[in-house]
Parts: C-alpha cells; structure tokens; sequence
C-alpha cells in the first residue's frame, strides 16, 4: 500500500503524434478513487486530452477510496518524480491543501479540478457548479410536472458541499415554480438502499406524489424501484449522468439526470494544464455547462465515454 | 416457569434469561409502535406493517449469520463487505449467464469462501475475531473494488426481482423468506446438539472443548453460516435494488452488530437467541420508519441506534453481573 501508485494509462506512453515539442512532457493526474464511474470517465477525458496532444500521463488513484494519507503520500511520490505539471482532484479540499503548498515549494505547476481547494497556488480551476446543477435539474424536473403537484426531495450527505449546493440550487427552482408544493426534504445520504427505504416510508403518508429530486443518481434508482414496486409513477430526477440513468430515461422509469460532464471536466482541465505549460494564455477559472440528460438528448451521452471527442487544444481559452 | 425449571434445572439460567429478555425487547416494540401509532395516522396500516417487516428482513438476514458467531463469543466484521462482493458476483453471473439459479449459488458461495477464511484464520492461525475478519473486510472490499472497477452491473430478469420485491398472497416474498429463517434458525440453536454446542462454547469455550465439543469445526461452521448469510441477503438486496456497484456493502455492518446487540445477543458470548435478532432489526427498521413518517430529520437515526445499542448493552452487562453473582 505504500507505494501505491496506479499507472492505469500506460497507454498514453505511446501518444508521441503530437506537435514535436511535446515528446517529454509528463502530467500527473490525480482523481479520488476507483470506485466512482464520475472520476473513470475525468480520466478517460483526461487520456483522450492527452493522445491529442501528445502528452505522458501518470494516473493517480488511492486504492483506499478518497484517502487523506493515501493521496498524501502520492503527492510525495510525485513530487520526487517531478512530472512538468499536476492536474488534480483533492480526496479532500481542506486536508490536501499542505501537500499542494509542498508541490507550489517544488515549483511544479497545479492545475485544479473539480474540487476547488481551499488554499495552495493553482494555475487554473476547472470545475463544474453544484449550485447550477441542482437549479437546472430541478428546473427540469418541475418544468416535467407540468408546474404543479407534490415534489419530495432526497438528500445526500448532510454537510457535504455538493449535497448543500445541489439542494440550494433545487430549493432556488422550487421558487419560481409556487404551485409545487414541497411535501418533505429526507437525507439518504447517496446511498441507494437508504433512498429506497426511505422513499418505501415516505409513500406511506403521502398517497400523491408527482415528482422526486434527488442529488445523486443512485439514490434516483433507489427511488424508482421503491415507486415501481408500489405501483405507483412519479417524475424522477438525479445527478450524475451515469449509464445506468441513461438506461432508465431510455426506458421510461426517470425523468433526467443532471450531469456536469466529468468527461469534459478531464479534456478541459488536461487541455488547460498543457496550454499554461507551453505558454499560451488560460482562464483563471473555466465552469463546465452542465447538461441536463432526457429523453429529447438522450441519443448524444448514451455512447461509451471512450468513444466521445474532447476539443482542441486552441479552443478551450475560448470556451 | 417455575415448570421448565424444575424440568430441566441446568439450563435453567439460559432459558429463564432468553423469556425475559425477549418479552423486554417485545414490550419495547409494543411501545414504540403504540407511540407511532398515536402520532401518525399511516403508521398503523397493513401496507406500512408489511413495509417495514420487508425492510426488516434484509437486516435480519446478514444479523442471522452474525448472531451464530457472536453466540460462540466472536465477532464478524466482514458481513457488509460480504454482502458487497457476493452481490457483485453474483450479479455479473447473473448477467452474464441468465440463470438466477447459478447467480445464487454463486452469492452464497462467495460468501461461504469468504466465512470459510475468517474461520480458518480464527481457529488455525489463532488471530481474535476482532482482527481476522477486520481484515477480510478490507480484502473483500478491495477485491469488490477491483472485480467492479467502478461500474454498477444492473438489470435482472423479473423471476429474481420477485425474491425482493414480488409478493405471495398480499404478503412480500421477503417476508415468508425471513419467517422460514427464523423458524429453521430456531430449531436448529435450540433444538439441535450443533445450536446447543454453539451456547456452550460461548458460555466456556474451555469448558466446552473439555466436554469434548469439537470447538474448532463448530467455530468454523458458525463463521461460514455467517458468511453465507451475507450471500443470501445479497441476492435479497439485488433483487430488491436492481442493481450492484463495489461500495454497497459499506454502510452494512455497524447496523447489522446493532440489530444482533439491540437483539439481547451478548458480545460475551453465550446468551441471546435468533428471534431476539430479529426484534433488534425491527427496532432499528421502525425507528427510520417513524421518522420518515413524522417527517423528522432521519439523521438522527444514528444517535437514537447509538442510544438504544448502549442501553441494550447496559442491561446486559446489569443482568450479567447480577446471575454472576448468584
């Protein structure tokens, strides 16, 4: 476990077809864990960035899920490396502020993605808004019902930020729509089992109910089994984007899924690190668009993310 | 009472505590649901009863297992992770081969292997419990995590999705599904020379190897009953959910001890009994029923559970010391 350091695309070695300059630079490339399809497919991004631009990448990944200490010792690890530039995801956005200052002391460029930490000297961030996530998801989902009826809403963690932005930004969608009436706000804590529980209790007080938010698409599952299971249908909504949403939207058993396009977090943020390296000018700050996934779009995300395209390296800036 | 003592005068502690304990913890439900009822009027219905006994079930399964083992005075923190593996093998088995047939053969087998290990590493390499299965818990998560490499495996036929969410007569298959459990678990700890050898090394494994109980191959049988349980309740849970992905058996264990604790099993070893499991996991499923139904807070589950689990311990460490005593 010490060194546990993951090459996982290796395969990038091999991605000498870009511009000449390009022969001997190496980025690392930091995601949380291996368990969560959002951070497979930042890397893919990231590695499909990389072959076109003709770029090394070194994957890191903690074999523990999210470790402090894991990550930590990474860091370290890379720092002895010197990669010519870090693109990097914190496990956690105030405990890896230390090891950034350390790769800052070490003079190698940071690029931040998805999680903005809480200090260090970063190049550029590259993220996506919770916030505007759970506005526009909610939108839609209230947009669904037809602007009225009974909406339940199931939350993630408490006290996580994603889970706070995420219910603010629904909360800030239920308000222009004033004939949706709120019937409960239940924690299930991004868990699926729990979100089926919970919705199971919830049903038994509340014999109408039009449409479901949730801040997390495993917990979107868990609510629709709970309503098939009682017979019943409502409009249901989740985050993430992933596969398995796609499949129920196709199947007409979920309304959407708001995504803030890991993919395009790993293109971006891989296309920004190699733009500061070779000079050329960056945002401070890039937001990726979320996108909102149903049936009217379904066609365009439900391909493997292996097989989508990042943009060019000269029109991120503009992006 | 005074009867089935002056039947049976050596077991007379076990079973006198057994009836007492059990009656406490049902006098506990009557109350809770009593409350409940005077505060919501959905509480006391057929539908929520049923809602919450096919909720109790999937706790019920992985504490049965569990139960055993802690009945000979181990413990066994590998039951979630347990339940996360077989449930991602079997649900790629599933998947891949159609048959819910073999994708339950393969969900109890992982988890029989799984038991099995623990109960090697306890009785061959003499590592405690606590530490053995500590580990495997880890070492099935991280083969969870590696076998799933981040995708979720879901989609099964409608014939497997009836074991979690079909119903029989009104009633949900889960349901019969845990009574049958109970009914076979009863016999088998208080009926047969196996249930009572698994008492007895509880209550004196020094005694109970002296007495000529091959401890060993008991222990072993109860870590593998363990582990096989947690592959049962992982097909409950796919059928239930649909679904598989690595980190599903994450948040299962520390409920599932509670549900065996709050049950009136003692961590010592010994005394308790399946049915008393099975109230713990009823307690424990109404307390997150009651709050959804009151539109309380439900993260203020885990406090009142923390609550319930140290009084519960409480009283069994109360009643100890006072027979020890006698």
């Amino acid at each position: 476990m010490k060194k546990a350091v993951l090459l996982i695309s290796m395969l990038n070695v091999a991605g000498f077809v870009g511009p000449a300059t390009a022969a001997d630079e190496t980025i690392a490339v930091f995601t949380k864990n291996q368990t969560n399809p959002f951070f497979e497919s930042v890397r893919v991004g990231t590695a499909n960035a990389a072959k076109a631009v003709g770029v090394k990448l070194i994957q890191y990944v903690p074999i523990k899920p999210d470790s402090i200490p894991e990550q930590t010792s990474q860091v370290e690890d890379a720092i002895v490396k010197k990669p010519n530039a870090l693109l990097f995801i914190p496990v956690d956005y105030k405990a890896m502020v230390p090891a950034i200052e350390k790769v800052n002391a070490a003079g190698i460029p940071v690029t931040g993605l998805t999680d903005r930490l809480a200090g260090g000297q970063l190049v550029s961030f590259i993220g996506a808004e919770d916030y505007r996530l759970g506005l526009e998801t909610g939108q839609s989902l209230l947009k669904a019902m037809g602007g009225k009826g009974n909406v339940v809403a199931l939350e993630g963690v408490k006290g996580s930020i994603s889970n706070t932005d995420r219910m603010k930004g629904f909360n800030d969608a239920l308000k222009e729509f004033p004939n949706v009436k709120l019937l409960t706000t239940q924690p299930a804590n991004y868990q699926r089992l729990q979100a089926l529980q919970v919705m199971e209790n919830i049903m038994q007080t509340h014999p109408q109910i039009d449409g479901v938010y949730t801040a997390n698409d495993a917990m979107a599952t868990g609510a629709v089994e709970a309503m098939a299971a009682a017979n019943r249908k409502a409009f249901v909504v989740g985050i993430n984007g992933s596969q398995e949403a796609i499949d129920l939207i196709k199947a007409g058993k979920m309304h959407a899924t708001g995504s803030s396009d890991p993919f395009m977090q790993g293109c971006l943020g891989l296309l920004t690190t190699v733009r500061a390296l070779r000079k050329m000018p960056v945002q401070k700050e890039l937001m990726v668009t979320p996108v909102i996934i149903d049936s009217s779009n379904l066609k365009q995300y439900d391909v493997p993310v292996a097989s989508r395209s990042c943009p060019k390296l000269e029109d991120v800036a503009a992006k | 009472m005074s009867q089935i003592e002056a039947a049976a005068p050596k077991f007379k502690l076990t079973v006198s505590r057994d009836l007492t304990d059990v009656a406490y913890r049902l006098l506990a439900v009557a109350l809770i649901c009593i409350a409940l009822s005077l505060v919501s009027d959905a509480f006391l219905t057929a539908n929520n009863l049923l809602n919450v006994l096919r909720q109790a079930s999937l706790v019920f399964f992985m504490a049965s297992g569990l139960t055993l083992v802690i009945l000979t005075g181990k413990i066994d923190l590998s039951i979630g992770a347990t339940v996360g593996l077989s449930a991602c093998v079997a649900a790629t088995v599933i998947k891949s081969t159609g048959s819910p047939w073999l994708g339950a053969a393969a969900a109890i087998g992982v988890g029989s292997i799984v038991g099995l290990g623990n109960g090697l590493m306890v009785t061959k390499l003499r590592i405690p419990s606590f530490i053995a299965t500590y580990g495997m818990l880890w070492v099935a998560q991280g083969a969870t995590y590696y076998y799933m490499s981040g995708q979720s495996v879901y989609g099964f036929p409608t014939g497997f999705r009836a074991l979690g969410s079909g119903y029989l007569f009104g009633i949900p298959i889960p349901i019969y599904l845990m009574v049958a459990f109970l009914v076979i678990g009863y016999f088998f700890t208080k009926r047969t020379t196996y249930g009572q050898q698994i008492y007895a090394i509880g209550a004196n494994t020094v005694a109970a190897r002296l007495s000529g109980i091959p401890v060993n191959s008991r222990l072993n049988l109860v870590f593998v009953l363990s582990g096989a349980m947690a592959g049962l309740a992982s097909l409950i849970y796919l059928a239930r959910l649909n679904s598989a992905e690595g980190d599903i058996g994450e948040t299962l264990t520390l409920p599932t001890i509670a549900a065996v604790v709050i049950g009136g099993t003692s961590l010592f070893g010994g005394v308790g009994s399946l049915f008393g499991t099975f109230i713990g996991g009823l307690i424990l499923t109404l307390i997150l029923n009651g709050m959804n139904l009151l539109n309380l807070n439900a993260n203020w589950q885990p406090l009142v559970t923390g609550l319930i689990v140290l009084l519960a311990v409480w009283l069994d460490m109360k009643t100890r010391s006072k027979t020890d005593s006698n």
